[in-house]
C-alpha cells in the first residue's frame, strides 16, 4: 500500500449544471515528488483538487487519495495531509496564529518550532487579526499552518499568487524542506516558470482535461527560449539552425526563440561571433499554449 | 477645501439608494404614530385616561419620553416616537459620514480621492455636509408628515428641527469618533454605544427628576416640547454640541496620519488559547458575540414586559381592543399576557436560531467551512458544532428573557420565585423554536441555495400565524402548520409533555433528514 501512489485519477468527469468542469481527466502523483499541475485560470485544478479532498462528488471516473477514498473515508484521509486553498478566506475576527495553531490542531498537531521559524520566514505578524491581513498574508497564515504540520501529502492550489518575490523564493526553499523529508506535494500553478523551478513531474490540464503529462525533461520540448542577443560580428544565419524559430536580425542584433532541447548547439555558434550582451527569458504558459494548441487561455 | 463641492455631489450619488430608505423610515414612524396616537386618543378624555394610566407606569415612560408631553394629542404623538425615531436619525447619521471617512480610509478607497487635488479636510467637510443635508431633509419631512396628519404647524416645525438637530449630534460625534479609531468596527462600535447611554440616560432621566435627561442628546430634543409648550431654546445645545464635536474632529484629523487613528488597534493573540481546539470550539468562538447580544437583548424585552405585567390587567380594562389579541379572553388576564409574551419571545428566538444556523451556509460559501473540512473534521462534526450553538443559543435567549421578565414582574408584586417561574415557562417553548431551525437544518442539507430564502419565509410565518391568526380569523390548517401552534401556552394552559415529546423527535428527524443531504452534496455550492 505504501507503494500506492499519493493521488492516482482516472478519467475524472464533474459538471456543475451546464458547465462541464472536469471532462476526463488523469492524474497520477507518485509518492515523495512535486507535482506541477498546470494550467490556465478557469481549465479546471480547482474542481480537480476539491474532488481530491471529498469536497466535491465525482461524476464519473475513478479517485484514489494515499490509497483510500476521498469521498467515503474524508475525514481519515485527511489527518494526513495539508491543504491550501487559491483564494484563502479567514475568520475576520480571528488573528492570524490563532487560525495556524488551530488549522494545526484541526489537523493533529502542529510543530511549534517550525511555526515559528516560518513565522520569521514568511515575515508575518501572527497577532493581526484577519479582517486586516492582505491577500497575500492571508495566503501565508494558510501556507505557514500547512507547512508547520507533519502531513504526508501537500495539496497547495496557486498558493503563491499573492506573495511578493522575496517571499516566492523563501516558499520554494520551503517546498524543498520538504521535498528532503520525501513528503509529497501537487503543485497548482498557472505559472510555468514556478512549476519548473519545483516540480519533478508536471501535469498540464486545459479544459477539464489532461493534455501533457510526464517528467520536465520530457516536456522539454514544449518550451522554448527567448533570446535577445547582441554580438560584435554580424548575426547572419542562425535561421537554419534546427529548433531555431521567429527569427528577427539586424547587423549586430537578433532575437529568436530556441528548443530548449537546441539551446547548447545555438549557444556554440554564437560564441564565435562575440556575445555582448544576451538575455533570455523562458516561454510563458501563453505561449506555450498557442504554439500548441492553437489558442490563448482565457 | 478644494473639490468640496464635486466630492458632495459624489457622496450623494453613493448614497442616492440607501438614503431615501432611512428618510422613508423616518417618515413612516411620525405619519403612523401620527395617525394611530389621533384615532386612539383623539378625545379629551381619551387623552386624559392615557395619562392617568401611563403617568403612573414607569416602563412605559423609560421606553418613550417625559410625561410633559402628554399635554396635548401632538405631544403623545412626540411622546411615543421622538426616542425611536431619533435612534434611526441616529444611524443614518452614523453610516452617512462613517462610511464616507474611516471606512473609506480603511478600504483604501480615501487615499485615491486625497491623491486626486482634494484638500485634507475635504473628504470629512463633505461627509458632514451630506448628512447635514440628510438631517434637513428628515426634519422637512417629518414637519410635512406632522402637520400633514393635521398636527398644529408650530409644534411641526419644531418636532422636525429637534430631530435634525439631534442629527447634527451623531453626525459630528461620528466623524470625531473616526478620527480616534483606526478601525470602521471600533468607530460604529463606540457611536452605537454612545446612542445606547443617550437613551438610557433619558429613560433614567425621565423616570427620576428629569436631570439626567439633560445629559442626553435625545433627552435636549425631547425638551424642546414640541405641541406642549413649544420651547426652541433646547435646539441650541445641540447645535453647540455638534459645532463643538465638529471642530475637534476636524482639530484630530489636521494632526494624523491617512488611515491613522489616535488608539492603535488591539492586537489579537500570538498563539492560540488551549480552548481553540476544534470546529466546535471555533463555532462558540464565531459566535459568542451575536448570541450576548441577542441574550441582552431579550433579557430587556423580558424586563420591559415583566414590568407591565401587574399593570396589564388594568390597562386590558381601559383598552378592551387589546383584549382581542389575548387568547383567553380577559378571563386569565395576567396569564394570558405571560403567555403571549413568551410567545413572542419564542418567535424573536426562532429568528436567531434561524440566522445561526444559516451561519453554517455562510461559512461554506464564503470558503471558510471549506479549510475546515479539508483537515481531520468530518461534516458530521463540522456541523455538530454549528448546530450545537443553535440548539444550546435557543434556551439562553429563551432563559434571558424568562429571567428578564420574572426578575422585573417579580419586583413588582415582591415575589422573587416568579423568575425560575417564567424562565421555565420560556423554556416550554424551546422544543418549537427548535423545530424552525430543524427546517432550516433540512433546506440547508438539501436545498443549500435556497435555505436562506425559505428558512426566513418559515419565521415570517410563524410570525404571522401567532400575531394574527386570531384576529383576523385564519383557517384551521394554517395554524396548525406553524410549530408554535402545538407549543402549549404556558402559562395560560397546562403544561402537556405530549407534544413536546413529538417536537424533539420531529426536531431530531428533519436534522437527521438535514444530515443525510449535506452528506450527499457538493460542498461550497
Amino acid at each position: 500500500m505504501s507503494r500506492e501512489s499519493a493521488i492516482a485519477i482516472t478519467g475524472l468527469h464533474k459538471s456543475f449544471g451546464a458547465t462541464r468542469a472536469l471532462d476526463g481527466l488523469d492524474l497520477t502523483v507518485a509518492r515523495g515528488e512535486v507535482h506541477g499541475f498546470l494550467g490556465p485560470n478557469g481549465s479546471g485544478k480547482t474542481t480537480a483538487i476539491r474532488v481530491v479532498l471529498g469536497l466535491l462528488r465525482a461524476d464519473a471516473g475513478e479517485v484514489r487519495l494515499l490509497g483510500g477514498d476521498p469521498w467515503r473515508d474524508a475525514d481519515q484521509l485527511h489527518r494526513r495531509l495539508a491543504y491550501v486553498p487559491g483564494d484563502v478566506t479567514l475568520w475576520p475576527g480571528i488573528s492570524g496564529g490563532e487560525v495556524i495553531d488551530l488549522l494545526g490542531r484541526l489537523r493533529g498537531g502542529i510543530n511549534r518550532q517550525r511555526r515559528d521559524e516560518l513565522l520569521e520566514q514568511f515575515d508575518l505578524d501572527p497577532r493581526k487579526k484577519a479582517r486586516t491581513y492582505s491577500k497575500g498574508n492571508r495566503q501565508k497564515v494558510a501556507l505557514i499552518a500547512a507547512l508547520a504540520s507533519d502531513a504526508e501529502l501537500l495539496l497547495l492550489d496557486e498558493p503563491t499568487s499573492g506573495l511578493d518575490p522575496l517571499m516566492e523564493s523563501a516558499f520554494q526553499r520551503c517546498i524543498q524542506d520538504v521535498k528532503r523529508q520525501g513528503r509529497t506535494v501537487l503543485l497548482s500553478s498557472h505559472i510555468l516558470a514556478e512549476v519548473e523551478a519545483l516540480g519533478d513531474r508536471v501535469s498540464i490540464i486545459r479544459l477539464g482535461r489532461t493534455v501533457e503529462s510526464g517528467t520536465l525533461s520530457e516536456l522539454r520540448h514544449l518550451t522554448r527560449t527567448s533570446i535577445a542577443v547582441e554580438t560584435t560580428r554580424p548575426v547572419t544565419d542562425i535561421a537554419r539552425l534546427p529548433g531555431v524559430h521567429d527569427v528577427v536580425a539586424a547587423d549586430h542584433h537578433a532575437r529568436f526563440d530556441v528548443d530548449t532541447a537546441q539551446l547548447d548547439a545555438v549557444i556554440r555558434e554564437l560564441a564565435p561571433l562575440g556575445v555582448r550582451t544576451m538575455t533570455s527569458s523562458p516561454p510563458t504558459l501563453e505561449e506555450l499554449f498557442l504554439r500548441h494548441y492553437g489558442e490563448a487561455p482565457s | 477645501m478644494t473639490g468640496t463641492v464635486p466630492l458632495l455631489r459624489f457622496l450623494l450619488r453613493r448614497e442616492r439608494r440607501s438614503l431615501p430608505w432611512w428618510l422613508l423610515g423616518v417618515t413612516l414612524l411620525v405619519l403612523v404614530q401620527s395617525t394611530q396616537s389621533q384615532d386612539l386618543y383623539g378625545t379629551a378624555e381619551a387623552l386624559q385616561r392615557l395619562r392617568q394610566t401611563i403617568g403612573a407606569n414607569t416602563a412605559v415612560i423609560a421606553m418613550s419620553g417625559p410625561t410633559g408631553l402628554l399635554a396635548s394629542i401632538g405631544g403623545e404623538v412626540v411622546f411615543e416616537i421622538f426616542a425611536f425615531a431619533a435612534i434611526v436619525v441616529a444611524l443614518m447619521n452614523m453610516f452617512l459620514v462613517g462610511r464616507h471617512t474611516r471606512a473609506d480610509e480603511e478600504s483604501g478607497r480615501a487615499e485615491l480621492v486625497r491623491s486626486a487635488r482634494v484638500g485634507r479636510r475635504t473628504p470629512l467637510a463633505a461627509a458632514l455636509l451630506l448628512a447635514g443635508l440628510a438631517d434637513v431633509a428628515a426634519g422637512l419631512l417629518v414637519f410635512a408628515a406632522a402637520a400633514g396628519t393635521g398636527l398644529p404647524v408650530a409644534g411641526s416645525a419644531l418636532f422636525g428641527a429637534a430631530l435634525a438637530a439631534f442629527g447634527l449630534v451623531f453626525a459630528a460625534l461620528t466623524a470625531a469618533t473616526a478620527q480616534v479609531f483606526e478601525s470602521t468596527r471600533a468607530m460604529y462600535g463606540t457611536v452605537a454605544a454612545f446612542l445606547g447611554a443617550a437613551f438610557a440616560l433619558r429613560a433614567a432621566g425621565d423616570v427620576g427628576d428629569g436631570t439626567l435627561s439633560w445629559a442626553s442628546p435625545i433627552g435636549w430634543g425631547q425638551r424642546t416640547y414640541p405641541y406642549a409648550g413649544d420651547r426652541w431654546w433646547p435646539l441650541l445645545v445641540s447645535l453647540a454640541v455638534a459645532t463643538l464635536l465638529g471642530s475637534a474632529a476636524v482639530g484630530l484629523l489636521t494632526h494624523r496620519d491617512l488611515g491613522a487613528g489616535l488608539v492603535a488597534p488591539r492586537p489579537g493573540r500570538a498563539r492560540a488559547s488551549a480552548l481553540l481546539r476544534d470546529a466546535q470550539a471555533l463555532a462558540w468562538r464565531l459566535q459568542r458575540g451575536a448570541l450576548l447580544g441577542w441574550a441582552a437583548g431579550l433579557l430587556l424585552l423580558g424586563i420591559a414586559y415583566g414590568s407591565i405585567g401587574e399593570s396589564i390587567d388594568q390597562y386590558v380594562r381601559e383598552n378592551p381592543e387589546i383584549a382581542q389579541f389575548l387568547t383567553g379572553g380577559s378571563d386569565d388576564i395576567l396569564n394570558a399576557y405571560l403567555a403571549v409574551t413568551a410567545g413572542m419571545a419564542a418567535l424573536l428566538a426562532a429568528a436567531y436560531g434561524v440566522s445561526t444556523v444559516l451561519r453554517a451556509r455562510a461559512e461554506e460559501t464564503s470558503g471558510r467551512a471549506e479549510m475546515v473540512l479539508a483537515t481531520g473534521t468530518s461534516r458530521r462534526v463540522w456541523l455538530a458544532g454549528q448546530l450545537s450553538v443553535a440548539l444550546i443559543g435557543t434556551a439562553v435567549v429563551l432563559v434571558a428573557f424568562g429571567l428578564g421578565e420574572g426578575l422585573a414582574y417579580g419586583l413588582t408584586v415582591s415575589d422573587l420565585g416568579q423568575i425560575p417561574r417564567l424562565a421555565g415557562v420560556a423554556l416550554a417553548y424551546l422544543p418549537g423554536v427548535w423545530l424552525v431551525g430543524a427546517v432550516t437544518v433540512l433546506v440547508f442539507g438539501w436545498l443549500p441555495r435556497a435555505a436562506a430564502v425559505i428558512a426566513w419565509v418559515v419565521v415570517a410565518y410563524c410570525a404571522v400565524i401567532t400575531m394574527f391568526a386570531d384576529s383576523f380569523d385564519l383557517p384551521g390548517w394554517s395554524r396548525q402548520a406553524s410549530p408554535f401552534f402545538h407549543s402549549p401556552r404556558v402559562p395560560l394552559n397546562d403544561l402537556a409533555v405530549a407534544p413536546l415529546v413529538v417536537l424533539v423527535l420531529l426536531v431530531a428527524a428533519l436534522v437527521a433528514a438535514g444530515y443525510a443531504g449535506l452528506r450527499r452534496r457538493d460542498v461550497g455550492y
